[in-house]
């Protein structure tokens, strides 16, 4: 698999969505296998509000890929026939422009300057990436969560520069209970004695705790009850491998050891601009769901995974409804999914094979 | 069969029509329709196997189970709705009947049919039928609600639901006059347009 890692600095800017600018800026982005002669065969990956443009293989700082049980050589989204594409998106922390980038105008990282982002803009950018990268069109644009709500907003947007979208785990929109799961995340990060309003880069300091306590809440949505009951139980954690002091059960040491792990690579004010994006996008802001797809010219892939209770099902189902409304050519499938909302993550038999065959359909 | 059937049921379905088919299996109808009529299909299907191989025939599907209701797409205005072989599946076959009917104004139905006397003839000698259109054991089959065409004629009737066309399907011919005289016994197969 030829991987290619690149930082694109694009110096004409963006207008963004809130009304403000960025008069330039970067997208990391990480490319697998080639783009063909005809230039038929580009893939775009959406990565989830914590994701990165790091999506397949491994990488020596990054790990292994977030989507690595889908993506590669003879995988679901085979990188021997398409040309993968994947940024990170504006706001993260992960190498493209966001509140650890230096501010052109104060020389000093943004912080919580940085303007307000939303899925439009992504969008946007990948468009402008697209332009860099001489692609004509998305053969496939796909991703699960945040991600699979920027695949539908391109479907929405562009439908001339996208033939085929897969939206999974996703929704038209946050849920109330989404945005209030999210606030408290948010909250805790406030809350923390070294946040400085968002301005710690200049204290030399983060706001670990509450960071560790928003993404420990976090994790607690990704999983299902049953997927948690099945992986830790009751189980005490064994004395040799507790992270921390006041562990009993092995579930709290999981969440503790995530928690910790995360803040060792994510930034807070990125972890409050993304999570906002997530909570604001409404695919049907302006009208109805009806009216919204009325453009939308994309094949379109639905999934849904039933163990998922923060972007349960029947949300894909109402992205379903309204396609078929318009006549789109959709489908919507709900797997069982081992792993909560998390499930659009892992591999199974049913779910890679209804992408591969998708995609080559 | 599946021919003969898919040729009638090509009849009924309008050009550029959209379609909906409700047990789908594996799409072929679907394909067949897409290619020779140029509709918009979509196929609601509950197995995953079959859903695989719609995918990748690039056929729209749903997964759903159609007992538990085909209300959520009472919003889309369809031509035509298919229910091919499945219909006995059903728990409430007059419901789907219904939600069929309230959702395009014209709906295809096809079911085998229990009266033809090869099934008389196995449960006079005390067997429940198992034939080539009907091949699993009582214990095996989906089939949880069988009937004959006389029986579904009557539900039709009793529900005021209207009969705009049928086709019977026997062995060889569609047209072999001497069994005509009596499609209860010797039809394999009904095939229903049905209109409100």
């Amino acid at each position: 698999m030829k991987v290619i890692t690149e930082l694109i600095s694009f110096t004409e800017g963006i207008k963004l969505k809130s009304g403000k600018s960025l008069s330039s800026f970067d997208l990391m982005i990480e490319t697998y296998g080639q783009l063909n002669e005809k230039k038929s065969n580009a893939v775009l990956l959406c990565h989830a509000f914590s994701g990165n443009h790091h999506a397949a293989g491994k990488d020596e700082k990054l790990g292994i890929g977030w989507w690595d049980q889908i993506v590669g050589s003879g995988k679901a989204i085979d990188t021997d026939k398409y040309y993968v594409v994947c940024c990170n998106n504006i706001g993260g922390c992960a190498g493209s422009s966001g509140p650890l980038s230096i501010n052109p105008e104060t020389q000093k990282p943004y912080g919580k300057d940085f303007p307000e982002v939303s899925v439009n803009d992504w969008v946007n950018s990948q468009i402008m990436l697209m332009d860099y990268l001489k692609i004509p069109y998305w053969h496939f644009v796909a991703g699960g969560s945040l991600g699979g709500m920027q695949a539908l907003e391109w479907s929405i947007k562009h439908p001339n520069k996208i033939k085929k979208a897969g939206i999974f785990a996703a929704a038209v929109k946050s849920s109330t209970q989404n945005i209030a799961m999210n606030e408290v995340a948010r909250e805790s990060i406030r809350k923390d004695k070294n946040f400085f309003e968002g301005d710690y880069y200049d204290h030399n300091v983060i706001p670990k705790d509450g960071l560790k306590t928003a993404r420990m809440l976090g994790h607690i949505t990704y999983l299902s009850e049953e997927n948690m009951d099945i992986r830790f139980g009751r189980k005490f954690q064994d004395e040799e491998s507790k992270v921390g002091q006041n562990i009993d059960f092995e579930i709290e040491n999981y969440l503790q050891y995530k928690g910790e792990k995360f803040t060792e690579t994510f930034d807070a004010n990125s972890y409050i601009l993304m999570t906002k994006a997530m909570d604001k996008y409404d695919a049907s802001e302006k009208s109805n769901l009806d009216q919204a797809l009325k453009e939308v010219e994309a094949k379109l892939l639905i999934i849904g995974f039933s163990s998922d209770w923060l972007y349960p099902p029947e949300r894909g189902k109402e992205i379903q409804v309204a396609a078929m409304n318009n006549n789109i050519q959709s489908s919507y499938i709900v797997l069982d999914g081992d792993h909560g909302h998390d499930s659009f993550l892992f591999s199974s038999k049913q779910y890679s094979n209804l992408i591969k065959k998708f995609i080559s359909s | 069969m599946a021919t003969e059937l898919y040729k009638i049921i090509k009849e009924w379905v309008p050009s550029e029509s959209k379609v909906i088919d409700f047990g789908c299996g594996d799409g072929s109808l679907l394909e067949d329709l897409i290619k020779s009529k140029d509709v918009l299909a979509y196929g609601v299907e509950i197995n995953d196997l079959k859903i695989e191989e719609c995918i990748a025939k690039g056929i729209p599907v749903v997964k759903q189970d159609i007992d538990k209701g085909l209300d959520e797409f009472e919003s889309s205005d369809f031509d035509i709705s298919i229910m091919a072989r499945s219909i006995q599946c059903l728990k409430n076959p007059q419901v789907a009947l219904h939600r069929m009917l309230s959702l395009s104004k014209k709906c295809v139905v096809t079911l085998p049919n229990l009266g033809h006397w090869k099934c008389r003839l196995s449960l006079a000698s005390g067997k429940m039928p198992v034939t080539a259109e009907l091949p699993h054991s009582w214990y095996e089959t989906e089939n949880i609600h069988l009937c004959t065409i006389n029986d579904f004629e009557n539900l039709c009737d009793e529900e005021q639901i209207k009969i705009k066309d049928k086709v019977y399907l026997y062995t060889q011919k569609r047209s072999n006059k001497f069994l005509q005289i009596n499609p209860n016994l010797f039809a394999l197969e009904g095939v229903y347009l049905l209109e409100k």
